[in-house]
């Protein structure tokens, strides 16, 4: 059935500035994009922090439907490997995170396996005897994900043999995966207070295009930024002063200008990001504590260096998204047409005072907490644009914003903040993936 | 402990209960203390609120903010209004807490009607009380769901 549409076809679903509302609709391009994109692309599955002894593992799945499990082996090594016993398939691992004692145990008949995914043994072997059966060959292992790779602790795998070593694939994106970590004093992050799930009942590119779609917050949050303002101004000044918040959620509401000037950044692959020289997380207080431990372990002009690359929202298509100034992540993992999951993960910069993570906390619970002040808001429109886009009214949803004028340099394209520079950025990737332009 | 004590205790959770489900945030936010907080874990026996995420870890601001943005005109997703129903049961003193706070711990099920859906949401509450001169004021409320480290849709109510 999915192999119906032709390449040409999916091209012509995707224009410069415009593209067709069967990408959000249509369950047999959902299944395509599975396959093409998420098929292809390095997909973010977890952060080596998030195993941290021998056996320990994160389950997750690395498409809307194929499981995967990332474990530490005895030797340290870090593996992502299939979720499917080598004999009949069940699943080794139900829970989301734990540990393997040992070996892999399938509930099923009981083969087990060795962290790595080597198949360790078989009850009552001897059945196989003289039968053809070489329990030696891989093909009973556990299978690894074609590749992984790991920068900084972040790990990613591709179910693709052919696609480019990941390095290349993150292109010049990777100065946000290294300001993150440059943001610890001791240059390493960790995850740390754990993840909040959050289920959108929309198509998944929605959050993606919402990323770095600057025209949006000051619309779909101007509610909660009122409501914050005018009742942190309200207090007195003593109270207002010690209030987060007043720094967390009133950027939301900055100016067109503002946003415009932060400008967007866009790469190979759809990689994108808003900022760089400001950005609504420009102006939080830097803690004393945490500015004198910057300063120790960088000295103050290299310290400056890294405080002055402030992103808003970096997106590494598909599944990664990351906050640089905030420390958190937020992982995309679809499921359906019309239905994803974002996790929100927070860390914890190796080196710095606690109280940094309790901010970090703080603002994934104020933001991306699905009782949060803001994401419900975003999801709100997502939703809105899932259901209003079934109207036979027009098949297609535009993005001309600043068209043409978006400005390309060799490993780049830079363009306006408020531009659709990201759209144009992304869906020039989906295209290539979607049509095999990509060479995999 | 008294029935008559148990039976008042009772009784104003009952009225927070209704408060909420009116919904009438103005009056339910005076039933907590200047101090109070309103808690809701984001995993089984959280050990605390800022070193781990939360789903909502709310002061006296921060219910206000809510407040005013659950009401704001521009709020699209509150539009059309959320409706809910609160039942408590299994209410039971648990004793104090180190400030002398009583501490009650009751069961509830929430249904909550939004956009054409009816949803369930289920736990434990922990309530620490004061005894004012008024009657009591809630210290610190702890909404634990059976599911906290589920994948939950959008929650823009207090439960
Ligand atoms: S399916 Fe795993 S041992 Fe048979
Ligand atoms: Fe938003």
């Amino acid at each position: 059935m999915k192999n119906t549409i032709s390449n040409e076809e999916l091209a012509g679903l995707v224009e410069p500035a415009r593209l067709h509302k069967r990408l959000y609709l249509d369950p047999d391009i959902f299944e395509l994009e599975m396959e093409r994109i998420w098929g292809q692309a390095w997909i973010f599955i977890g952060h080596e922090s998030q195993v941290p002894a021998t056996g320990d593992f994160f389950s997750t799945n690395i498409t809307h439907k194929i499981p995967v499990v990332m474990i530490r082996d005895k030797e340290g090594q870090v593996h992502v490997l299939h979720n499917r016993c080598g004999h009949k398939g069940a699943k080794l691992v139900e829970s989301r995170d734990g540990n393997v004692r040992g070996a892999f145990r399938c509930p099923y008949h009981g083969w087990s396996f060795r962290h790595d995914g080597t198949l360790l043994k078989i009850p009552n072997e001897k059945g196989y005897e003289g039968t053809g059966f070489d329990p030696s060959d891989s093909c009973n292992n556990m299978q690894p994900v074609a590749q992984v790779e790991s920068y900084r602790g972040f790990v990613f795998a591709t179910l693709s043999s052919t696609a480019p070593d990941l390095k290349t694939w993150l292109g010049g994106a990777v100065d946000c995966l290294d300001n993150l970590c440059d943001r610890a004093p001791e240059g390493e992050v960790e995850v740390a207070g754990g993840v909040l799930r959050y289920e959108h009942e929309c198509n998944w590119k929605f959050i993606l295009e919402n990323l770095n779609d600057t025209m949006h917050p000051m619309v779909v949050h101007q509610s909660v930024v009122q409501a914050a303002e005018d009742y942190i101004a309200s207090l007195p000044a003593s109270a207002a002063k010690q209030r987060s918040e007043a720094e967390i959620i009133p950027p939301f509401g900055s100016s067109y200008e503002k946003f415009e000037d932060s400008g967007i950044t866009g790469f190979p692959y759809g990689h994108h990001y808003d900022g760089g020289k400001t950005s609504i997380h420009a102006d939080y207080t830097v803690l004393p504590a945490y500015h004198e431990a910057m300063v120790k372990a960088y000295g103050e002009e290299r310290t400056r260096e890294i405080y002055s690359f402030n992103t808003h929202n970096t997106l590494y298509y598909p599944s990664l998204t990351i906050k640089t100034a905030v420390q958190n992540i937020r992982v995309v993992r679809p499921i359906a047409v019309d239905r994803f999951v974002v996790e929100t993960w927070s860390f914890r910069l190796k080196g710095a005072p606690e109280e940094m993570l309790q901010r970090t906390l703080l603002y994934s619970r104020l933001i991306n907490s699905s009782a949060g002040m803001v994401g419900p808001d975003d999801l709100e429109v997502y939703r809105r644009a899932q259901e209003g886009l079934q109207s036979s009214a027009s098949d297609w949803v535009e993005f001309h914003r600043q068209y043409g004028r978006d400005q390309q340099l060799p490993d780049r394209v830079i363009g306006g903040g408020t531009s659709d520079l990201d759209m144009r950025t992304q869906y020039k990737a989906w295209r290539e993936y979607m049509t095999g332009e990509i060479a995999q | 402990m008294t029935d008559l004590d148990i039976k008042a205790i009772e009784q104003f959770l009952y009225r927070e209960a209704s408060l909420l489900d009116q919904p009438d945030l103005d009056a339910w936010m005076q039933l907590f203390t200047e101090d109070g907080t309103y808690w809701m874990p984001a995993m089984e026996n959280q050990p605390d609120p800022l070193n781990h995420i939360s789903h909502i870890y709310d002061d006296r601001v921060m219910m206000e903010i809510r407040r005013r943005n659950f009401v704001h005109p521009r709020a699209a997703s509150k539009e059309p209004a959320i409706r809910c129903s609160h039942l408590l049961g299994n209410i039971q003193a648990q004793g104090n807490t180190a400030d002398g706070d009583l501490i009650v711990t009751s069961n509830f099920h929430v249904i909550l009607w939004y956009r054409e859906e009816q949803r369930c949401y289920a736990g434990t509450c922990e309530h620490h009380l004061v005894t004012a001169p008024s009657g009591f004021l809630i210290r610190h409320k702890r909404v634990n769901l059976i599911n906290p480290d589920a994948a939950h849709k959008s929650l823009i109510i207090y439960l």
